[in-house]
């Protein structure tokens, strides 16, 4: 993929920098090109690890530049506070994004690759387009969600590869491990244990207080509250841990009818 | 439910007593996760006959019953099975169905006395178990003869025909339907509750054939319910020191495992064995609590059994309690079981063909 080829059309910028370098002269630095990029798309608050990889790299031989996106939804106005609610919940998906890409900063700086991180809501098809105009040079898309190249696009023609990693972006937090999973069970565990030897132990005295009626009432309703939050807890991990659970409801998200649209390229990559 | 003065006996614990309240209030949270209810009337005559007194038996059992239903609920909220709206409601109503309940026991009590009071106990108790009892029990029959299926029942479609305002959207439990029907519905599950301890017996079949919930939905939000319920009547007996926290604790150790499991036990199996749990459980109770009827009739004079007659039979009514209960966590470990067992072959199937 060269310049001629791109789907930004002629970019005067570059033109003007290419006839600098064929006529011998030194390109300055703010008539400088702007280096082609690879836009990355997820819709959730990360990217798992693979995909990150995957683009990490392919960027790194490319010699391109990395936009990653992350799209989070666009929260329909309902009921009251509807506007607080949804300004919270960007804050919330925002901080999200922003903690989960620090990691990514670091691995970036010691590659010595150029990447953008960006936190759009809304639409995929409206986030493509509003970035599609704002970014220069974007020669592709990696796209990580679930939703297919005709939904993502909307006007937009540029080349879409999708990386499916079989499990499905919409199952971002990966499946806890035996080891986790035990040592949760665990510490909440003894956490029951302790309480529960706090409690008779100490039963004389507590029996004392715990029945003298009138306010000393909250004692025994706040100790049960305790009790089953902490117990609630080692019991539900106790259960995960045997294996017993609910089958998994994974959340399909509806698929809109697609536009006929001209025929692009179409590559499915298993990371 | 009388206040009692002076210091009451707390009874001294050892291994048999905490295994025993440990296995009851296990095998209670699962039929309890399961069908919504339960497992409180085998606790609280189990308690008294480990030498607890009345009024602390009823008490530590209000006290674990509703962090037990918080937990049940909550767990099956995150299913989606719990419709809040619903649940709250009829908690509200059911509210004052427990006073009214309580007012009847108080006048039942003075009328006729304590043997008159135990004998009505036990004709209601009979009377509901056995017909709606056995309505579930045969409309689950016929749900699993159809091989599976629920739909609204034909009272229920009728029912929400009529407009009558203010109409409630209840949207888990896919029902539209009018108030002046909620209502009567928990006012119904709160005497019952201050009757027979047991509200989800008509709570829960009321919301099923009667506003054409979902069984799923019906006795998760009757946990909702509970809870309110369980958390307004600990708050009275706490107040007079009748709490013995010791057992509710053992208890609840027992329960919050139980309920968990009998919550996800309702992701696993098909929806109609709620009914046949709960129905099935209903019409063992109902053996169990016609075997203490002879009993209060001789009290009253109506009847003349000797002693060692009366002795097998109470002892045989506990049995039938403790009976309903096992058999009810029999049949809902025995589906889960039935379920697990059919699912994993398909997943090793899978495995193998992409392999």
């Amino acid at each position: 993929m060269d310049g001629k080829q791109s789907s930004t059309g002629w970019d005067p910028r570059e033109a003007a920098a290419a006839s600098l370098m064929a006529k011998g002269l030194s390109v300055p630095p703010e008539m400088a090109p702007e280096n082609r990029k690879i836009l990355l798309v997820g819709q959730g608050a990360r990217f798992t690890d693979s995909v990150l990889d995957y683009a990490l790299n392919l960027a790194d031989r490319l010699g391109y530049d990395l936009v990653a996106v992350n799209v989070g939804p666009a929260s329909p106005a309902a009921g009251p506070l509807a506007g607080l609610k949804a300004r919270a919940r960007r804050a919330w998906f925002c901080a999200q994004a922003s903690w989960a890409w620090r990691p990514v900063r670091k691995r970036l700086k010691a590659a010595g690759l150029k990447a953008e991180h960006q936190v759009r809501f809304g639409g995929l098809g409206e986030v493509m387009t509003v970035l599609h105009r704002e970014k220069r040079r974007i020669e592709f898309v990696l796209n990580a969600t679930d939703s297919r190249e005709a939904d993502m696009l909307g006007g937009v023609s540029l080349p879409v590869f999708t990386i499916s990693t079989g499990k499905g972006e919409m199952n971002m937090t990966a499946e806890p491990n035996v080891r986790q999973v035990l040592g949760r069970t665990l510490g909440w565990g003894a956490a029951t244990v302790a309480l529960y030897a706090a409690v008779f132990l100490n039963s004389e005295s507590i029996m004392g207080y715990f029945t003298r009626g009138g306010w000393y009432a909250a004692l025994p309703v706040a100790t049960v509250f305790l009790f089953s939050y902490i117990h609630g807890t080692f019991a539900h991990h106790l259960w995960e841990a045997l294996g017993i659970r609910a089958p998994q409801q994974k959340v399909r998200p509806q698929a809109r009818p697609a536009r006929r649209q001209r025929p692009r390229p179409r590559l499915r990559l298993n990371v | 439910m009388h206040e009692m003065a002076g210091s009451v006996p707390f009874i001294d614990l050892n291994s048999t007593t905490i295994l025993f309240l440990f296995c009851v209030g296990f095998v209670g949270g699962l039929v309890s996760g399961f069908i919504g209810s339960g497992g409180a009337f085998v606790l609280t005559p189990g308690m008294m006959s480990l030498g607890v007194p009345a009024a602390v038996a009823v008490a530590s059992n209000m006290c674990h019953k509703f962090p037990k239903a918080l937990v049940g609920a909550i767990k099956r909220y995150k299913y989606g099975q719990v419709d809040l709206k619903l649940g709250l409601i009829m908690a509200a109503s059911a509210g004052v169905g427990v006073q009214v309940g309580i007012k009847i026991q108080e006048w039942i009590l003075k009328t006729w006395g304590q043997a008159g009071s135990n004998l009505y106990v036990s004709l209601t108790f009979v009377a509901v178990l056995v017909l709606v009892g056995g309505y579930v029990f045969y409309d689950a029959y016929r749900i699993a003869r159809q091989g599976g299926g629920e739909k609204v029942s034909p009272l229920a479609r009728r029912l929400k025909q009529i407009h009558l305002p203010p109409m409630i959207t209840f949207h888990t439990a896919n029902t539209r339907i009018s108030l002046w029907f909620t209502l009567p519905i928990g006012f119904a599950t709160g005497m019952l509750a201050a009757t027979i301890a047991v509200g989800g017996f008509i709570g829960v079949p009321g919301m099923i054939y009667v506003l054409g919930a979902p069984s799923l939905v019906a006795s998760a939000t009757e946990l909702v319910i509970a809870f309110v319920m369980g958390l307004g009547g600990t708050l009275k007996w706490a107040v007079n020191g009748m709490v013995d926290i010791r057992l509710t604790l053992i208890i609840l150790a027992g329960s919050l495992l139980g309920v968990q499991l009998g919550a996800i036990g309702t992701t696993y199996v098909k929806e109609h064995m709620i009914k046949v749990v709960m129905g099935t459980i209903m019409l063992i109770v109902a053996v169990s609590r016609a075997l203490a009827v002879p009993r209060y009739l001789t009290d009253l004079g109506l009847m003349a059994l000797g002693p060692g007659t009366l002795t097998v039979l109470n002892k045989m009514s506990f049995l039938f309690m403790c009976l309903a209960l096992v058999v009810g966590a029999v049949i809902i470990l025995g589906a889960m079981w039935r379920a697990e067992v059919s699912r994993r072959p398909g997943i090793e199937a899978t495995e193998e063909s992409l392999g």
